[in-house]
């Protein structure tokens, strides 16, 4: 491709000038209806709008996708499997999770009393998960967190319960290869 | 002196008539403006991949409704420094000459607001008249982007004058006259008879020249310099807002009807319809009825390939536009002009 523009190349002399001239107009007539070719299919033909219609329509979250930490519910207690072990509370980077166990309760059978997570300082890194024995620290599937005050970040039993929805199977995890 | 009452009531109907002329022309010229925005909007986002307007109105509709009572709640900002008497009559300026266009354009057999036998020459003469305006809203601005603005404008605008007025002497030359409603009446009957299919190739050079310094003159964005938002903020209009901002906005788009308008009417057969089976046999209110929708649908067509042309190509240099004017469309449009005079002289007075 002649890279000369037309009109700010007067060192190639009149004769060069006026030839690029007429290329550049000849080119033109090849190049605009090239560039409107590929503007008309995208109106009328390929693709459709990237667009999401975000509050009415969203998109289906991916079968791992690492939300918040939250406590799903056993479907048949009814309640968490958690222990209160507090493991997650020990391992948190940022000491955001606080468990307390129920007093006096049947040691075979320990559940906490109070689980509160801040969510407002929680970086997402996973590791109370992780580290959960009964593997009831589950990543949340919600990203609408925001509210109005710091106070609406801490997030309590009930509402870790809530936002965890129903216990499922862990989901499929791929064996690295040679274990 | 005596007043006879007698004499003034065909005064005031005639008075009532023009008003009532006036107020259908411009609420005409507001809904296509609405509507050019709108679909320019839509248009671009499909071209781009995305939705564009939906939320206002069902799919969007009332989109440019709800910008344009925004645009008329919004403060009436004057810069300090800027000159208040001028600042404040250059929306005005460019606004009448966008609107006065309208009253010569034959919208349908027997629906020219006014016939002028000089059609053309008033079409061209009015509409740059805007030019002033734009200059005066950059000078009185006082503000350095809107004076570079106007600057550009004004070598912009003289510069594309020139091919236009050749462009359009071709079909004068070719039909005869001045006159649009003549022009139009000459090509009447099946669509080979609109001036684009005739006199090859002079009049298909004229069509293309038309268009070309036409969307200079309308400021559309290939040769949008003179308010290219990248390089000054936004050109002649940087300083107004509210109702003179939408005076402006306004003028623009009623411009480019008025181009289709143009094309249309010179060169695809203006109100008639492309075969006479389709509407050319009918009397009577039928017959206007059936021509305003022709017309319409014709500058439908041209103001979409407008958008088009506008969401498709980038911003040219100052430079390259001044290239494109001085250096082919002029020469051409000249060489073309002897050409269609010797064959209006050979062939057509024959």
């Amino acid at each position: 491709m002649t890279a000369a523009p037309s009109g700010c190349c007067a060192e190639l002399g009149p004769g060069r000038l006026k030839r690029s001239l007429i290329k550049d107009i000849l080119n033109a007539f090849i190049s605009i209806p090239k560039g409107l070719a590929v503007t008309v299919r995208n109106w009328f033909f390929t693709r459709p709008a990237v667009t999401e219609l975000y509050p009415e329509e969203r998109r289906e979250l991916p079968e791992r996708y690492r939300g918040m930490p939250s406590l799903p519910v056993d479907p048949v207690t009814g309640r968490t499997p958690c222990i209160a072990c507090g493991a997650c509370a020990r391992i948190c980077p940022e000491h955001i999770i606080t468990v307390v166990p129920e007093k006096g309760a049947d040691p075979k059978d320990r559940k906490p009393a109070e689980f509160t997570i801040d969510i407002s300082r929680c970086m997402w890194c996973g590791l109370c998960s992780e580290v959960c024995p009964k593997n009831c620290l589950r990543p949340a599937r919600t990203f609408e967190l925001a509210c109005y005050t710091r106070e609406g970040m801490v997030y309590r039993l009930e509402d870790l319960m809530r936002l965890g929805g129903t216990l499922r199977a862990e989901p499929e995890l791929e064996e690295p290869e040679g274990t | 002196m005596q007043i006879d009452t007698a004499q003034l009531i065909p005064l005031a109907i005639e008075l009532a008539k023009i008003v009532a002329i006036a107020v259908v022309i411009l609420l005409f010229m507001l809904l296509v403006v609405l509507y050019i925005v709108l679909k320019l909007r839509w248009v671009i986002a499909r071209i781009q991949s995305r939705l564009g307007p939906n939320r206002t109105g069902p799919w969007g509709v009332l989109q440019t409704v709800a910008d344009a009572l925004k645009l008329f709640q919004k403060e009436d900002i004057i810069p300090c420094g800027a000159d208040r008497w001028l600042f404040t009559i250059a929306p005005a300026i460019v606004f009448i000459p966008a609107y006065l266009v309208y009253v010569v354009i034959p919208f349908g057999e027997g629906l020219t607001p006014k016939s002028l036998n000089v059609g053309i020459v008033y079409v061209s003469a009015i509409s740059s008249i805007g030019v002033i305006g734009i200059i005066t809203a950059g000078w009185a601005s006082n503000n350095k982007w809107s004076l570079l603005g106007a600057f550009r404008a004004a070598s912009q605008l003289i510069a594309y004058e020139v091919p236009i007025i050749l462009a359009l002497c071709v079909p004068v030359l070719v039909t005869g006259s001045l006159d649009l409603n003549v022009i139009v009446a000459k090509q009447s009957g099946p669509f080979w008879n609109w001036n684009l299919f005739n006199g090859f190739p002079m009049l298909q050079i004229a069509f293309l020249a038309l268009l070309i310094a036409g969307l200079a003159e309308i400021n559309v964005t290939p040769f949008d310099i003179m308010e290219a938002e990248s390089e000054l903020v936004a050109g002649f209009n940087t300083e107004y807002s509210g109702m003179k901002f939408a005076l402006f906005f306004l003028a623009e788009f009623a411009a480019s009807f008025t181009l289709s308008a143009i094309i249309v009417t010179l060169f695809l057969g203006g109100y008639h319809p492309p075969l006479e089976v389709l509407g050319g046999r009918l009397t009577g209110t039928w017959l206007s009825l059936v021509s305003l929708c022709w017309f319409l649908f014709k500058c439908w067509l041209v103001v979409l390939l407008i958008l088009w042309i506008r969401s498709t190509l980038p911003r040219v240099r100052l430079d390259q536009l001044m290239n494109l004017s001085w250096k082919a469309l002029i020469p051409v449009g000249l060489v073309n002009l002897l050409a269609t005079g010797a064959y209006a002289a050979l062939w057509l007075a024959r």
